[in-house]
């Protein structure tokens, strides 16, 4: 089976190069090899956006690696997704999480990251961008049958949007459909607990932890 | 270069995303400059002391700019800048504005690298959490520090009437109008009623609504304008640059070069901190603040950053007239001696760089009012000694001040410090005794360092 580990480096590469049409193509000749899709993305992509997270935790690589890394995965991710629809199935992913920096704040690094760092951990993100308001997020949520909603927020004055969302979601009978977590430099689990948030992340790192953690309560 | 070619620009340059700009523009290039450049970030030169290194910088900076140029978040355009309108920019720069008015005129000038003048102290609150019930005595308190040139970023007012202010909200406007009344009000009990105040009431748009020549900040007064890093501005900072210089107000230009960000490491960084600095003059911008900041440990002085700060400086003083100063965020908080053993660092590196000086502040406050003016004092202080050292004992005092608090720079565990009010005695103004002895404590260490303070 050399071909099959062959084609594990070719995937593995196209994280390394940042490359995501090599992604792609190798996702391609995984599924002509009749390689499943899961194992693909767990032997192939998987252990080089890793190694990648963790060299970024040691600023040995920065954040246009991380973000480039991650966007060839998407692409790659994107070719068995397809696949599977037409099959019928879907690719199994850990969750759906929708992602977006508050309305009124425009500090869209943070984000970024905890975004890229999700999705090279399993997770599929859709990322709205910057400046989103309340009733966005619950519309995205809705749109991608989410399971996650996570909200960014940098200022202290636009934190509070974090608290119009759980608000907003309990207004309209959707708080126990989604897991909330918020994070951002002035967030803290305190806040969290006082606006009702399911969950509060410090770091991307922590966030995938504390979401492994719910996500698997919840699935169970 | 006239301000209406940059709003054109804003309106028909090449229409791409975000993304596009920040990675394939901004992150290709500045990895490509950085190494036909040649720069090396070495923990034992944290003061840089090689000049044609910093030669290099400078015309990586300016060739990163000419390639990427500025992006408008909100138009989604690059504005971009020809060789021509850059160099003629910076060949007529006058390297001195002065602001202020009456007695309180203060000229803030360009510096060299080792200069012997005296740089510039923008000292205040720097835009930490205040409470309206604080908010004129702290500043008044900052005012009666006579080596406070000018009054810095009079604070943040994120609460009013017992209700959280959203920015851009009514509320901000009353905010604003406040934030230009307490602040003139500051000055005026300290007896320097037309001390410059330079002011960022960070309320969004709203903050223009603190003018008033009468009662609030003045068209003499600086004010300040954010580029978004890196190398991006959107509708709101134009909007503001272009009333600011309607009324003929000095521009305070400020950006956050993020080190580990969209640059790459310290070297990249600091190539795009010099394409920033250019950007910032051809807006229009009199002085330029740097903030070096770092994606991790979001504080500015672990050895990334101070090394940044004095290469980016020292490319500036060498190349341009252009005038810059440096903002100080630390780990440790105002109370602790690692607060002051953080901000001298940075600020050796820097003034003996050619900067002048702002700050200092803690990177995470933890309440209302946590900073202090005496810590202010101490920072001028270590300012004007620093223009009796060369580069090598800077870099030697640096160095082992870094050694002392670089275990330290966590902000989950780092000194959490005390507010102003309890430093500080409310009705005198004056320092707690233990307060003061902090002072003394961190000048005997300097002193015993070698740095000449008076
Ligand atoms: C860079 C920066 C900017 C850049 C943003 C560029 C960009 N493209 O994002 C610019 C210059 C535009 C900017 C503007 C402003 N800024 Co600013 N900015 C910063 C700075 C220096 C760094 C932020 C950053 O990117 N850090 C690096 C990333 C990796 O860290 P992070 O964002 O904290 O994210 C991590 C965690 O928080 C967490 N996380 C983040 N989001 C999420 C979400 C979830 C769901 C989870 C689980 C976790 C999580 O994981 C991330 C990865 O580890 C901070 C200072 C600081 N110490 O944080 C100030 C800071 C946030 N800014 C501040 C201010 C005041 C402003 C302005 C209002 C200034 C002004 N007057 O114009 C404007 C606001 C504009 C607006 N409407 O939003 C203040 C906020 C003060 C306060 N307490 O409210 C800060 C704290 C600086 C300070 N001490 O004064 N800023």
């Amino acid at each position: 089976m050399s071909n099959e580990s062959e084609i594990f480096q070719k995937l593995a590469q196209s994280i390394w190069d940042f490359d995501p049409d090599a992604a792609a193509a190798a996702a391609k000749e995984a599924l002509a090899a009749g390689i499943a899709p899961a194992r693909a993305v767990e032997e192939g992509f998987s252990p080089a956006i890793r190694e990648l997270g963790d060299k970024f935790d040691r600023m040995e690589v920065f954040l246009p690696e991380l973000v480039m890394a991650a966007g060839a995965m998407k692409a790659g991710v994107n070719v068995f997704e397809e696949a599977m629809k037409k099959a019928g199935g879907s690719l199994a992913n850990k969750g759906v999480v929708v992602l977006g920096t508050v309305e009124g704040d425009i500090h869209d690094i943070g984000k970024t990251i905890v975004g890229a760092m999700l999705s090279s951990a399993g997770y599929k993100v859709v990322d709205l961008g910057v400046e989103i308001s309340v009733p966005r997020f619950l519309e995205a949520a809705d749109e991608a049958k989410a399971d996650i909603i996570a909200a960014s927020a940098l200022l202290s004055t636009t934190m509070l949007r974090q608290k119009d969302l759980v608000e907003f979601l309990t207004s309209r009978g959707k708080k126990e459909k989604y897991i909330v977590i918020v994070g951002g430099a002035p967030v803290t689990q305190e806040w969290a607990d006082k606006i009702g948030a399911d969950a509060y992340a410090r770091d991307a790192q922590q966030a995938i932890k504390v979401l492994d953690g719910l996500m698997a309560t919840r699935r169970a | 270069m006239d301000l209406s070619l940059i709003l054109k620009r804003s309106e028909l340059g090449a229409l791409t995303t975000g993304d596009e700009f920040l990675l394939k523009s901004v992150s290709m290039n500045t990895m490509r400059l950085a190494r036909e450049a040649k720069l090396k970030f070495d923990p034992q030169i944290l003061v840089n002391q090689d000049d044609e290194a910093a030669d290099r910088l400078f015309q990586a900076g300016r060739q990163l700019l000419l390639e990427t140029g500025l992006y408008c978040t909100s138009s989604r355009r690059v504005i971009r800048f020809s060789e021509r309108e850059l160099d003629e920019r910076l060949k007529c720069l006058p390297g001195q504005v002065t602001v202020g008015q009456g007695k309180e005129l203060h000229t803030v000038r360009h510096r060299g690298v080792e200069d012997s003048a005296f740089p510039t102290i923008f000292g205040g609150p720097f835009n930490c959490d205040t409470d309206e019930a604080t908010f004129v005595k702290f500043n008044e308190a900052y005012a009666r520090e006579p080596l406070i040139d000018i009054l810095f970023f009079p604070g943040y007012l994120k609460e009013l009437d017992g209700i959280l202010i959203r920015p851009g909200s009514g509320l901000s406007t009353r905010a604003a109008i406040l934030y230009g009344r307490y602040a003139r009000e500051a000055v005026m009990r300290a007896g320097r009623p037309d001390m410059p105040i330079a002011g960022h009431a960070v309320m969004a748009l709203n903050e223009i609504a603190c003018s008033s020549e009468e009662w609030g900040l003045r068209s003499t007064d600086p004010r300040a304008m954010v580029l978004i890093s890196e190398l991006q501005v959107d509708d709101v900072t134009l909007t503001r640059l272009v009333y600011y210089k309607s009324i003929g107000a000095p521009i305070y230009m400020s950006f956050t070069p993020l080190i580990g960000g969209y640059g790459g490491g310290p070297e990249g960084t600091a190539i795009t901190a010099v394409a920033s600095v250019i950007a910032s003059t051809l807006l229009g911008g009199d002085f330029v603040h740097i903030g070096p900041q770092h994606i991790k440990l979001r504080v500015q002085t672990n050895q990334h950053s101070l090394w940044l700060s004095s290469i980016v400086n020292q490319a500036i003083a060498r190349n341009s007239q252009m005038i810059i100063t440096t903002s100080h965020t630390t780990a440790g908080r105002p109370g602790s001696l690692q607060f002051a053993l953080e901000f001298s660092a940075l600020a050796i590196a820097s003034v003996i760089s050619g900067s002048n000086q702002s700050g200092p502040r803690p990177a995470e406050p933890l309440g209302n009012n946590q900073n202090s003016p005496l810590m202010c004092r101490l920072f001028a202080e270590v300012g004007r000694a620093t223009t009796r050292i060369d580069r090598a004992k800077a870099n030697e005092i640096v160095l082992a001040l870094y050694q002392e608090y670089k275990d330290h720079l966590d902000l989950a565990t780092s000194p959490r410090g005390k507010t102003f009010n309890e430093l500080y005695d409310l009705n005198t103004l004056e320092p707690s005794e233990e307060h003061y002895a902090t002072y003394q404590e961190a000048r005997a260490k300097l002193l015993a360092l070698g740095l000449p303070l008076d």
